[in-house]
């Protein structure tokens, strides 16, 4: 199972000797294959977040969605979830030079709700807003142009359409081996992880321990490859305190399983994101709004942030 | 006689840097115990686990191993804790005190449990080696979060999946014992029949030395935690803390 964890030891030990701590021992000679957490920092803060399309959104998330690391997103239907997971599909893949992270993305659709004109209009908005932002670039290489057509983004989104919970096993599963052929890829979403899995399950305890190996496949698969890994989640209602709430579906032992968890909810008749779980975020909220370019900050934010800061 | 002396002596509490809580546990984590942290997604566990882990290794203690499933180890949090502290025991510059106790934090990924078996049996060996040479000792070993560990394998009719727990269970009292570590583990809630209840059941329900259940109110920072179980104190008193900025 773990046969790709790591590098070959022989490597390990030799990165470890390089960077031994000030008077802590050497990671690698307590556990092979493990980090001190200095050498992590450096790594973390050289590592680049994949843009939402929203400076508010960004700035909750602590400069976007992180590689490494699971992502959660859940709402009402209808909040933005699969705008939010094409936009991130695209913007994954803005040029270097232009300020992304110039990767692939995985698309798994499981709920058949992946629109490809909206795609296309999406990758078009991206790509004038890119041109917006660096109208020097754009002339001086003539090269990175070649590369900025809504055709080439829709190309480097790699689909999957999943048709039962088998199939979603399946998929997943595959995927280490799709990724190991495909290093490029920085982002896998599944749109969503809940629509099967709601429906034909009678043993609700076998769905949980399915639930909960699929997690750590992803978390492996995100640490493993360096991507981000987007999870699409539902809403349900659950009985709390005397009264009915919405939450997120597939029960409290799913809850866990994720690194961060954004909310999307309205509020009045403006979208907003929740930050409700991550290791070093406090909680907060942001407006966001879309468009039809994709995702992009909510038009009246620009008073409303001047007036909490 | 001899035992209690041993225990006086050698047995520490290592403070987790949050004084709800070491309140709560009269001191900290001790060593040679298995401490459990239960709660709700997102109730601050891996807030406590992250401050002791960088609280034990600001204090030059000794160092940790973080052991990490959910990919929820975040240098630059720690590093923000660390900033936060007010007390130094020594003056030194800000970068080398970071670097000294971010490099005394020991880090690594577990995917399944037989990794989990695979990873503590190498601390093990270490754990050997470094008592024979006595250098630097590893004084707090964290796994965030256990449970997540054993959900695949547990429940259903399959009995390898409880012997699996209780072996990981006894390995880990076994390094707690031999080598004087303190273990803090996490464990997530499921639905019981009403409220709430930590997961894994009942036949893990007695290896812990100490279970703390944590709560948190919905947007804030304030933390509430409940003794469940304990050797020495009454359980059930509960202590506000609040998880640092």
């Amino acid at each position: 199972m773990s046969h790709n964890r790591s590098a070959p030891a022989e490597d390990v030990l030799k990165v470890a000797g390089k960077c031994k701590g000030a008077d802590g021992p050497s990671a690698s000679s307590v556990l092979k294959g493990a980090q001190n957490a200095w050498d992590m920092l450096s790594d973390e803060q050289s590592r680049k977040h994949i843009n939402t399309g929203s400076a508010d959104l960004n700035n909750i998330l602590g400069g976007g969605i992180h590689c490494k690391e699971v992502t959660e997103i859940g709402g009402v239907p209808g909040i933005g979830k699969t705008q939010l997971g094409i936009q991130l599909a695209i913007n994954v893949q803005i040029p270097l030079e232009y300020g992304g992270l110039g990767g692939k993305a995985v698309y798994i659709d499981t709920e058949g709700s992946f629109m490809v004109e909206r795609v296309y209009q999406i990758a078009e908005g991206c790509i004038s807003d890119i041109l917006e932002y660096f109208p020097y670039c754009h002339e001086k290489a003539p090269s990175g142009q070649k590369r900025l057509k809504p055709e080439s983004f829709l190309a480097d989104i790699y689909y999957f359409r999943i048709c039962s919970y088998t199939e979603q096993i399946a998929v997943i599963n595959y995927l280490e081996k799709f990724l190991e052929e495909h290093k490029d890829v920085r982002i896998v979403i599944i749109d969503s992880v809940t629509f099967h899995f709601r429906q034909d399950f009678d043993d609700m305890a076998l769905r949980t321990r399915v639930l909960s190996g699929l997690s750590l496949k992803l978390m492996k698969l995100a640490k493993a490859h360096n991507l981000a890994v987007v999870l699409l989640n539902q809403v349900t209602t659950k009985f709390m305190e005397g009264s009915f709430q919405l939450t997120l579906a597939l029960g409290d032992s799913w809850s866990h399983s994720c690194t961060n968890r954004l909310i999307l909810y309205w509020n009045g008749k403006e979208r907003y994101a929740y930050l409700d779980k991550s290791p070093s975020l406090p909680v907060a909220s942001a407006p966001y709004a879309v468009t039809g370019k994709g995702v992009r900050d909510a038009v009246s934010s620009s008073c409303k942030r001047v007036r909490v800061t | 006689m001899e035992l209690l002396n041993d225990v006086t002596e050698n047995r520490r509490f290592l403070p987790t840097g949050l004084q709800g809580i070491d309140a709560l546990l009269g001191g900290g984590l001790r060593q040679g115990q298995l401490t459990e942290i239960t709660g709700q997604s997102s109730s601050g566990k891996t807030q406590v686990c992250l401050c002791s882990a960088s609280h034990v290794a600001a204090m030059q203690l000794g160092a940790v191993i973080y052991l990490d499933t959910s990919n929820s180890f975040s240098p630059s949090r720690i590093a923000r804790i660390v900033d936060g502290f007010r007390i130094s025991l020594v003056t030194e510059p800000k970068n080398v005190k970071l670097e000294r106790v971010l490099s005394s934090i020991i880090c690594k990924s577990v995917f399944d449990i037989f990794d989990l078996f695979e990873v503590l049996r190498q601390l093990e060996l270490s754990l050997k080696n470094k008592v024979n040479n006595g250098s630097s000792k590893i004084c707090l070993l964290i796994i965030d979060s256990l449970s997540s560990l054993l959900a695949p394998i547990n429940g259903g009719k399959y009995p390898q999946g409880r012997s699996m727990m209780i072996s990981v269970a006894m390995i880990l009292k076994k390094l707690a014992d031999e080598y004087n570590l303190s273990v803090l583990v996490t464990n997530h809630m499921v639905a019981g029949n009403g409220a709430p209840k930590p997961a894994l059941g009942e036949s893990w329900k007695t290896v812990p030395h100490v279970r703390l259940v944590l709560s948190r109110e919905r947007g804030s920072n304030i933390c509430a935690a409940t003794v469940l179980k304990h050797t020495l104190l009454a359980s059930g008193h509960v202590m506000r803390f609040a998880v640092p900025r």
